[in-house]
């Protein structure tokens, strides 16, 4: 019920907590589509700012992708080195393949490939130099080789694992290149910290763009602010609308982030696969589901939200009626 | 419901604005605000809406002690004031009508109460057929009207006006003073600052005096 303010006859109607929560949530209902229609009015400057937002998210997004997707164990042996075990038989005799199903029933092999010398040959003669060095000799002087991959990717237990290798029978020599292995590693750190602090800074981008673009709406506005103010608008009240439009832009900026990841990928993909294969591998690029698709929509709303809320809260604050 | 208690305002540039003014309007009051220009008038109806603090002494409005009173807590007491400027103030990217509902959309009333009191509220300015026109196309007396509807469209408990028929002819000068003057009636305490004093001798009321900042008999 409304209570009556006693002042005689004119009486200013105070309205209930039940009125003024229907109240805010017609102001926001109504402030969802009216915002956005008024970011359309100017769609080249909007199409703009979507289209930097875009590019500032996607990426971020990309090169998380790209890490995720090299960071995934069935894609490891593109980069990791394999231990090379030099045999003394032929990959034909009894005792390769007593070596290889023994290894094979190791639990801290991930997978063992036998390479026949006719096979290595091959391998050697495609790489240029190598062609000319082995016709001189008559007979192939290439031993078939084992190349084992372990489940774990600690230097300490590969580094037991081939002293292990090492006591069985019928094996030349041992070879697997730590220093190779640990420079691989802090390179691999190293692109990854490089993608988090870029990631970072673009994110910060973002905000910052749509915050700067808000606060020039507002001086647009300047008056319209000043007057509600002076009526009793509360600085929540005033602020409102500049929060929906930074969820609009930053909706839109990532939703063109969207179609930028999606046409990189889509343009990507071949080549990479192509370089996979030379690799022996599976490795394939995917494009974003749709529970990603939706994440990076939410990043770019969110984005939205939080750029308005930082910057402008701050300079509505400062405009007074006068 | 307002007080000027001993009311010092002093601008950084040193000029004193208002000096030792002490006054009180009861509930239903009907008073003018007297003075020649830079008198301090403006000044005055300022500290009355907390758009400025007094350097010394107190503006109470409706009990609230306006130089106490944090910023958060502002907007909620402009909301029992009704103002009209010189200046009209009004919002040229919108109609009339929404120009008018503006305090009822703040203070949260329901569509079709908002509805109602805006016809109402244009229809006692006699402005009842430009609810859908836009301000741009209205004379200065019409926007000046609009003004004074939006003032009172929340029926608030004090009115203040600042020279509101300054762009009026005579005749419709004296409409909107005896408007004023039904409100004073049902209740709201008016208080008008004006230049005319053919309006003020026409009107028997209380006079505010201001010279030089200072509350003087006129």
């Amino acid at each position: 019920m409304s209570e009556r303010q006693a002042t005689g006859g004119a009486t200013q109607r105070l309205l209930s907590r039940r009125d003024r929560l229907r109240a805010w949530a017609r102001h926001h209902r109504q402030l969802f589509g009216s915002t956005l229609s008024a970011l359309l009015r100017d769609w080249m400057g909007l199409m703009t700012t979507w289209l930097v937002i875009g590019i500032a998210l996607s990426l971020p997004v990309l090169m998380l992708i790209g890490l995720r997707q090299i960071g995934e164990t069935d894609h490891r042996q593109v980069i990791e080195p394999a231990i090379s075990v030099y045999l003394s038989s032929p990959s034909g005799s009894a005792v390769t393949q007593g070596l290889v199903s023994s290894l094979r029933q190791m639990p801290e092999i991930r997978q063992v490939t036998l390479i026949s010398e006719a096979e290595a040959l091959a391998e050697f003669s495609e790489r240029s130099g190598f062609f000319d060095v082995l016709n001189a000799f008559s007979e192939n002087p290439l031993p078939a080789v084992l190349e084992v991959r372990s489940v774990s990717t600690e230097g300490a237990a590969i580094r037991l694992l081939t002293q292990k290798i090492g006591a069985l029978e019928g094996i030349d020599s041992i070879s697997f290149d730590a220093a190779w292995r640990q420079r691989l590693s802090s390179v691999l750190l190293i692109i990854e910290r490089i993608t988090l602090a870029l990631g970072v800074l673009f994110l910060c981008g973002v905000v910052l763009i749509i915050g700067n673009t808000l606060r020039l709406t507002i001086e647009n506005r300047r008056h319209e602010i000043e007057v509600i103010k002076l009526v009793g608008g509360t600085d929540a009240f005033v602020q409102r609308p500049f929060v929906y439009r930074g969820f609009w832009l930053g909706m839109g900026g990532g939703l063109m982030a969207w179609i930028m990841i999606q046409s990189s990928l889509i343009y990507l993909s071949v080549p990479v696969e192509t370089l996979a294969r030379s690799y022996r591998s599976d490795f394939a690029l995917e494009a974003l589901g749709f529970q990603e698709s939706l994440a990076l929509l939410a990043l770019g709303a969110g984005l939205g939200i939080v750029g308005s809320m930082v910057s402008v809260r701050r300079h509505l604050v400062k405009i007074q009626p006068n | 419901m307002l007080t000027f208690d001993q009311v010092f305002k002093r601008y950084e540039t040193g000029q004193d604005a208002l000096a030792e003014v002490s006054f009180s309007l009861d509930p239903g009051e009907f008073v003018f605000l007297t003075g020649p220009s830079g008198a301090g008038k403006s000044t005055l109806m300022k500290l009355a809406i907390a758009m400025e603090r007094s350097t010394r002494g107190q503006v109470l409005l409706d009990g609230q002690n306006l130089n106490q009173l944090p910023a958060r807590k502002i907007p909620e007491l402009r909301r029992k004031v009704g103002v009209v400027f010189q200046n009209h103030q009004l919002l040229f990217d919108r109609s009339v009508f929404d120009n008018v509902a503006l305090p009822l959309e703040i203070a949260g009333h329901p569509p079709s109460e908002v509805k109602s009191r805006v016809r109402a509220a244009l229809s006692k300015v006699g402005l009842s057929n430009k609810e859908r026109d836009w301000p741009v196309t209205l004379s200065g007396g019409e926007q000046q009207r609009v003004g004074i509807a939006r003032a009172v469209v929340h029926r608030p408990p004090l009115l203040l006006a600042d020279e509101p028929t300054g762009n009026l002819d005579p005749e419709l000068s004296r409409e909107i003073m005896s408007l004023f003057q039904q409100f004073s009636q049902l209740g709201v305490t008016v208080m008008i600052a004006t230049h005319d004093l053919d309006l003020v001798r026409e009107i028997p009321a209380q006079r505010l005096h201001l010279q030089s900042g200072r509350v003087v008999q006129p």
